[in-house]
């Protein structure tokens, strides 16, 4: 029980460090606060619209009274009959896009060809092109009629899940935070290290297994208040919890272990607590090409198949999933991937440790 | 069976020999110092000792178990006290003795005594729940030799047990060290002449990697040192009647009016007459002990403090 002594003297050096603590313990309520109110998880704010409408048809009025009337778009005052002025105030700032209905848009629909839309906004500033066409795409197809390429049918959970971006963030951010747990539990090591501590420590009769047992188990209680505080966080914001609760904090939890297992790695590697800090050149691009911000559905294979090989993307499909109501099943794979990591992060830790007792 | 033994023991940073080869053999219960200036090779001996750093050549063993075969029985008999002073700062007396007595496999009831004792030889007793990030310099050089101490190993490594301390700290410390004199075998670092002086039964002086006397403190400053030392408190003496001295004699230092003749047989009364009649005025004169800094100087060429 070595690594008790050493976990508990770990665990008072933490819990007695209020800086060290009140980020251990602050830093999953503000992230749950500032990503969800950013996203717009709590009060999504409608996407502001300016229509140039160059057919000035019946039907044209028409399209843009119905987009007027979705419930996610706002739509500018006046309505633009020439481009050119929609052009100006795009240039200037005034505009962040447009949407341009041409000449033709009536007798296009009306003669049942291929009915034509842009969407103008300033290059420097794509993400809105991206966000916006799949928007416009289903609203048009709604107006006109036409059956859209791929029917995807929601069912049940539409009705039960408040607010769905909430629903599609809280997990991602909730296992990004988690993954700090890297950074911290690395620095911890590496900062004992630096100081001697740890060479101190290597002159008693204790194994590196203990080592590094001792030195994760103060993180284990911070694992599960964080587990619980993004979880209720979450909740107060607005997520919703179609399926087994339990469930998701089993995923966060061993996905919060194969965080502290890559931070001992980490520690292990590292001479000093500045050093500890290499570990953000894992943890970005790891949440990122994990799907914690953003949906990687569109990701190249190659970083897929990446991403896969990690933990991190099964933590957060498989939460965002049971919190959306999959049933275990359909997630035990995820389950035992990330089991499966833990188990030989932490041995990878215990053997690079056992390198750094002697040099 | 010595507590420590070394044998040709070496240690290589690159091209740097931080260890050269040394041999060591300490007696059970000896409290033995190993003096030196910074970078002569004192920390890296007892961190191959303690298991810390692996020899490039030679071996070592304590009390019988082989420093690089059997570290973790190594570990088992040994109380360090590192250079630095390394404590969990957060933590107060009790439990940075708890941690390493527990550790050790001792009982909670062992810890708690041997805590008590240690805390109330040290005089910690007072501040023993106090976090140690507010102790003084002393307070936590104290508390982590009792740290050292807490397993109640056989063999204790003490690196530089004083640095940095001012005088009567460090008189503390040494008074606290020597209590335990013939009850562990204590290897000391230390450069400061008076330290190894004061504590040790025995001296290796160390440089650039290589033990280069060994021997109490009597005979390094008799057998290895073999002139004695004559000073003199002096005025208006002339360079000529100093080109005569150093003609005379080995060695001659003079400084504030001090006048440091060193020489294998010293005439004493001859030299007083002598700068009588050469118009000197001698306030005093007298007999002088070599140091362990003169035993330094007369075998490396060059001051402990270089």
């Amino acid at each position: 029980m070595k690594f008790w002594e050493i976990g508990k003297r770990n665990l008072k050096e933490i819990y007695r460090n209020p800086v060290l603590l009140g980020f251990l313990l602050g830093m999953p309520v503000a992230f749950m606060l500032v990503f969800v109110a950013a996203t717009g998880g709590g009060q999504a704010s409608p996407i502001s619209m300016s229509i140039v409408d160059e057919d000035r048809s019946q039907n044209s009025s028409a399209f843009v009274q119905y987009i007027g009337g979705v419930d996610a778009i706002e739509l500018n005052d006046p309505v633009y009959s020439e481009e050119s002025q929609a052009q100006e105030d795009l240039d200037e700032g005034k505009i962040s896009f447009y949407l341009l209905i041409p000449s033709g848009f009536e007798a296009a629909q009306q003669t049942q060809q291929t009915v034509n839309l842009e969407l103008i906004y300033k290059a420097a500033d794509p993400m809105i092109g991206l966000q916006l066409k799949p928007i416009i795409e289903a609203v048009g197809s709604e107006f006109l009629g036409v059956a859209p390429a791929l029917n995807v049918e929601l069912k049940g959970t539409e009705s039960i899940i408040k607010n769905p971006a909430v629903n599609f963030y809280a997990p991602g951010i909730a296992v990004y935070g988690l993954m700090i747990l890297i950074s911290t539990a690395a620095g911890i090591i590496a900062g004992d290290r630096e100081k001697g501590f740890l060479a101190r420590m290597f002159t008693t009769p204790v194994k590196p297994s203990d080592f590094i047992l001792g030195y994760s188990l103060p993180f284990i209680p911070v694992l599960i208040i964080s587990t619980l505080i993004y979880l209720g966080v979450g909740m107060a914001l607005g997520l919703t919890v179609v399926g087994n609760l339990g469930h998701a904090f089993l995923i966060f939890f061993l996905v919060g272990l194969c965080g502290i297992g890559i931070g001992m790695i980490v520690g292990s590697l590292v001479k000093s607590e500045s050093q500890a800090g290499v570990s953000w050149l894992f943890i970005v691009p790891a949440a990122m090409i994990s799907g914690a911000w953003f949906t990687v559905d569109r990701m190249p294979s190659v970083l897929r198949s990446v991403a896969e090989a990690l933990p991190f993307i099964h933590a957060i499909d498989a939460s965002r999933a049971v919190l959306n109501g999959s049933s275990f099943s359909a997630i035990v794979l995820d389950i035992y991937w990330l089991i499966g990591w833990a188990v030989v992060l932490f041995a990878t830790g215990i053997v690079l440790f056992r390198r750094t007792m002697v040099s | 069976m010595n507590a420590v033994q070394a044998f040709k023991l070496t240690k290589k940073f690159d091209s740097l020999v931080a260890v050269n080869g040394i041999d060591l053999e300490i007696n059970k219960g000896e409290l033995f110092s190993l003096l030196g200036p910074n970078g002569a090779g004192k920390t890296t001996t007892i961190r191959m000792l303690c298991c810390l750093l692996k020899p490039t050549r030679g071996t070592a063993s304590i009390l019988g178990h082989d420093i690089v075969k059997t570290p973790f029985a190594v570990k088992e008999v040994i109380g360090v006290s590192p250079q630095d002073t390394i404590l969990s700062e957060r933590l107060n007396c009790w439990e940075n003795l708890a941690l390493i007595g527990k550790v050790h496999g001792l009982s909670s009831d062992t810890v708690e005594r041997r805590s008590k004792e240690l805390l109330e030889t040290m005089e910690l007793m007072e501040r023993a729940k106090d976090q140690v990030r507010k102790f003084s310099g002393g307070m936590k050089r104290r508390l982590s030799i009792a740290m050292a101490l807490v397993s109640d190993p056989q063999v204790l490594f003490l690196d530089e047990p004083t640095l940095g301390l001012d005088p009567q700290a460090r008189r503390t410390i040494w008074e606290y060290i020597a209590g335990f004199k013939g009850k562990k075998t204590i290897l000391l670092t230390t450069h400061y002449m008076e330290e190894a002086d004061f504590l040790s039964d025995r001296i290796g002086i160390i440089d650039e990697g290589n033990v280069v006397a060994l021997g109490t403190s009597q005979e390094l400053k008799t057998n290895i040192f073999e002139m004695r030392c004559m000073v003199v408190s002096t005025e208006n003496i002339t360079a000529e009647v100093m080109a005569d001295l150093q003609s005379k004699y080995s060695r001659l230092e003079i400084s504030k009016g001090r006048l440091k003749i060193y020489h294998k047989d010293l005439d004493f009364k001859g030299i007083v007459d002598y700068l009588h009649s050469r118009g000197v005025t001698v306030y005093s004169a007298a007999l002088e002990q070599p140091t362990l800094e003169d035993v330094f100087i007369q075998i490396t060429g060059k001051k402990l403090r270089d």
